[in-house]
């Protein structure tokens, strides 16, 4: 319990500092920045849900960040109010994910990711094509925009899905989640119902990856017309969640953070080098390290603490 | 509908199938002795046309004569991702190595896709010779050179490996090992060279089908995704690691995909991709695919 | 010429072999018997080289097999028939046999051995051409063991030669078994058919609960009461 609390009070902590960011500072450049990192946590923590807690590696995230995306789009920019379209945008993407829910999860491990890549690339031709009318901002959007209430829909919707990540994790929902994860047929044989508890997480991230895409859509002022179904969400997402370690809350966390600054640090003199950087960082992971950078954290400090009880014996 | 253009269309449609049947074999010849599912084909393929068009515009080498090479040079690289990647995947648990090399395959796939732009740039290019503009009409339907070539080299390539394949000694371990790998090892074949060979294979046949898409069509970097997606496609509606069929269904899915260009116009990718979900969904044997058990 | 020397064997966390030892001599038929899930596929396939024991050691003509390959030790003369056959079911008969002869050694004296398997199965002579997952389960079994001759081994082990075959064909392949060991080749042999085996073999070791629990002659085993009670499903006289 005291470990929860801390945990509760430590997050509460860094959240209300980063509340004051806007008001400590007026660079645009840094609120940017502290923007991408927000949207990359929602992103790799949606995905990392599915993928990390249930087991159900999707190459299809994009489809629901870009249903949201788009929905959000349409709705606000045809006049009704943007928290209205916000919401419909993330309920529009769980409807999506109910309908092909269940032939989607019927399919297994490697069929599922296959088939999920798939079913985002229907969605990026016809949808990402059908509606490339809402890609640039009108006028008077544009002569409207803040900066200060995107920076904060993000930071609030980073914390609340860092928050669902972690009661789920502590509940019983997570551990059915996990069980399916570990061994389906075990969890069965274990009175979890393992399509049950598919489609919850799949629900879950569907709705969070549909409220990223919708305050992305809020957030950038023009984009290519298939962007918001580009199957690279789908990829940073893999990248951020496995690099920082999988099926952690805090991985997707530091994976994000890193991924974020990489890619503005690099984004003149080479445009992407994040992206490489984090792929031969992800083959390593894959390799190397399943846990990612937390467990190597973890394991640097326990080799530590090994060498100070150490030295404090000699 | 106008018949002359639907069959013009048509005979398009089955020259780029046969280098989707193309780039499909590698990747069911890789499952079939590994079951690992290589994302990173498409990619493989792209290095392919680079390094044809590396050949070309450095060596002034006839790009049809670099596929061989090219094939080569993939080759090798193959084996390198194999020994350096695939193969510690080996001792894995099934599931689990299953999924670990499909991470891998997409994260190299990645990789790829940026050192491709760096090295090269991210704008289309395209092998250009002289004869370029040669063909021929018959019936009023054109037949570019350069495309019958493509197909009919597609078809010599993989009828030598149907050949390797059945005739060889190596070729029946090959197939022994995508059949029952545990009754393979005991019959004395060494398996994790089987598996390198295999895959260096794979990605030689996908050089070979990227070094023709740089001559009658174009290469860029983020062409691997497109590619890993159509032999994906291929190689579920032929069943996978069912080579002599991912040929047939490359072919049926250019057909499929021309002819119905003419009532979709730009949404005729999407008919692969529906179609690959309900074989998904229905048949995961694959169209042609023997029902196991 | 086999010498098993306490191994330990486990599926993951599950230990299914302790301290399983025992001895194949030069030449001899031996058997392994003993109930189901006792551990004796696993034991088979320890000495094939698809399992490794974690404690433990395998020797063959006197070498210890460590971490030896699957193929390095077919080609230094073991070949397994294993249990279901291991067939490769979408190549020819012909296909499955040449394969047996993958070896250099297999290789050598391929068209040789041919013709010993087709004059021991006739049948798989005219079966030739035919896919091996459509042959019928006799056919398959003697292709099976037609495979494992291939390689020219020195020791061949079966596991469970007879497993749905009729009597009379079980009386057939096991003449043949004699005959392969009559020309010099050493067996290890499982078999649920208790009776048939301790007839033919010269020794014998029961394995129970992943243990070796008794061991002696064949024949001699016949009349063990335990043997008899357990096995045999007759009292002792
Ligand atoms: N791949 C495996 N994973 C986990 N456990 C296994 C595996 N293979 C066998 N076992 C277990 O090991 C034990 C011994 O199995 P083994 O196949 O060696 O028995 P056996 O003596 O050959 O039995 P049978 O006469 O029925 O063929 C059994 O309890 C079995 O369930
Ligand atoms: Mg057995």
């Amino acid at each position: 319990m005291s470990s929860h609390r801390k945990n509760i009070f430590l997050g509460l902590g860094i959240a209300i500092l980063l509340a004051l960011v806007p008001l400590l500072t007026k660079r645009n450049d840094i609120i940017n920045i502290m923007v991408l990192i927000f949207l990359y946590i929602c992103l790799a923590q949606s995905w990392n849900i599915l993928a990390g807690y249930t087991g159900q590696v999707s190459l299809g995230h994009a489809a629901f960040f870009g249903l949201g995306a788009i929905t959000t789009r349409i709705l606000w920019v045809g006049g009704y109010p943007f928290l209205m379209a916000f919401t419909t945008g993330g309920l529009v993407a769980v409807v999506f994910a109910l309908i092909v829910g269940h032939p989607a999860l019927r399919l297994r491990g490697i069929y599922f990711a296959i088939g999920t890549l798939g079913l985002a690339q229907i969605l990026k031709i016809t949808v990402g094509n059908i509606l490339p009318t809402v890609a640039d901002l009108p006028g008077d959007y544009i002569a409207t925009y803040n900066l200060i209430p995107r920076y904060y829909l993000f930071l609030i919707l980073a914390v609340i899905m860092v928050v669902v990540v972690y009661l789920v994790g502590h509940s019983k929902l997570g551990l059915g989640m996990v069980a399916v994860r570990e061994d389906e047929e075990a969890a069965e044989a274990s009175g979890v119902n393992p399509f049950r508890q598919k489609m919850i997480s799949l629900a879950i991230s569907s709705f969070f990856a549909g409220l990223a895409g919708g305050a992305f859509a809020f957030y950038q002022v023009s984009y290519y017309h298939d962007l918001p179904f580009s199957p690279t969400w789908t990829f940073d997402a893999l990248l951020i969640t496995f690099v920082g370690g999988v099926g952690t809350i805090v991985g997707p966390i530091i994976g994000a953070f890193f991924y974020a600054i990489f890619r503005e640090f690099f984004a003149r003199a080479f445009p992407e080098l994040h992206v490489f950087i984090f792929g031969t960082l992800f083959i390593l992971v894959v390799l190397l390290l399943p846990g990612g950078l937390v467990e190597a954290v973890s394991r640097i400090r326990r080799l530590i603490r090994a060498k100070k009880t150490d030295t404090g014996f000699s | 509908m106008n018949l002359q253009v639907s069959a013009q269309s048509l005979i398009f449609g089955i020259f780029v199938g046969g280098l989707y049947g193309l780039a499909a074999v590698g990747l069911s010849l890789v499952f079939g002795v590994m079951k690992m599912l290589n994302v990173a084909h498409g990619e493989l393929l792209m290095l392919g046309g680079y390094v044809t068009f590396w050949f070309f515009s450095l060596y002034h080498i006839d790009p049809f004569l670099s596929l061989l090479p090219s094939a080569f040079v993939l080759f090798l690289i193959g084996m390198g991702l194999y020994k350096g990647l695939f193969s510690p995947l080996a001792k894995l648990h099934e599931e689990v190595k299953i999924k670990n090399s499909l991470l891998i395959g997409f994260g190299l796939s990645l990789v790829f896709h940026n050192l491709a732009i760096r090295l090269w740039t991210a704008d289309e290019r395209s092998v250009s010779v002289f004869y370029s503009g040669w063909g021929f009409s018959l019936f009023g339907l054109r037949f570019p050179f350069i495309r019958l070539a493509g197909l009919v080299l597609a078809t010599i390539v993989i009828l030598a490996l149907q050949q390797f394949l059945t005739k060889t000694y190596f070729g029946k371990a090959i197939r022994a090992t995508t059949e029952n790998w545990e009754s393979a090892a005991l019959m004395g074949i060494n398996i994790e060279k089987t598996s390198m060979v295999s895959f260096a294979l794979g990605a030689a046949l996908a050089a070979m089908a990227g070094t023709i898409v740089s001559v009658g069509y174009a290469i860029h970097p983020a062409m691997g995704l497109e590619w890993t997606l159509k032999a994906l496609i291929v190689v579920v509606l032929a069943g996978l690691g069912n080579i002599g069929g991912a040929f047939v269904a490359g072919v049926l899915l250019g057909g499929v995909e021309s002819v119905s260009a003419l009532f979709v116009g730009p949404y005729m990718e999407v008919v692969g991709l529906v179609i690959f979900l309900l074989v998904l969904e229905l048949r995961p044997q694959g169209l042609f695919g023997k029902r196991s058990e | 010429m086999l010498e098993i020397e306490r191994i330990n064997v486990s599926y993951g966390d599950l230990q299914v072999l302790w301290d399983v030892f025992f001895e194949v001599k030069k030449e001899e038929i031996v058997a392994l018997i003993g109930p189901n899930s006792a551990g004796k596929t696993t034991t088979l396939k320890t000495v094939s080289g698809l399992l490794r024991p974690f404690a433990g050691e395998i020797r063959f003509e006197g070498l210890a097999m460590g971490n030896m390959p699957i193929h390095k030790r077919v080609e230094m003369g073991i070949s397994l028939v294993p249990e279901g056959r291991g067939l490769f079911p979408g190549m020819s008969t012909l296909e499955n046999l040449e394969l047996g002869a993958f070896t250099a050694k297999g290789r050598n004296c391929k068209e040789e051995t041919l013709e010993q398997v087709y004059q021991l199965f006739p049948i798989l002579k005219k079966r030739k051409k035919q896919a091996a997952g459509t042959l019928s389960g006799g056919e398959q079994q003697m292709l099976a063991i037609g495979r494992g001759l291939m390689s020219k081994p020195k020791l061949l082990l079966f596991d469970e030669p007879s497993w749905g075959l009729s009597p009379l064909l079980s009386k057939v392949i096991y003449e043949v078994i004699g005959e392969i060991n009559h020309s010099g080749v050493t067996i290890l042999l499982i078999e649920q058919n208790v009776r048939m085996a301790l007839q033919l073999a010269k020794r014998a070791y029961v394995i129970e609960n992943g243990r070796i629990v008794k061991h002696g002659d064949g024949r001699n085993m016949l009349n063990d009461q335990h043997i008899r009670e357990v096995y045999l499903g007759t009292e002792s006289v």
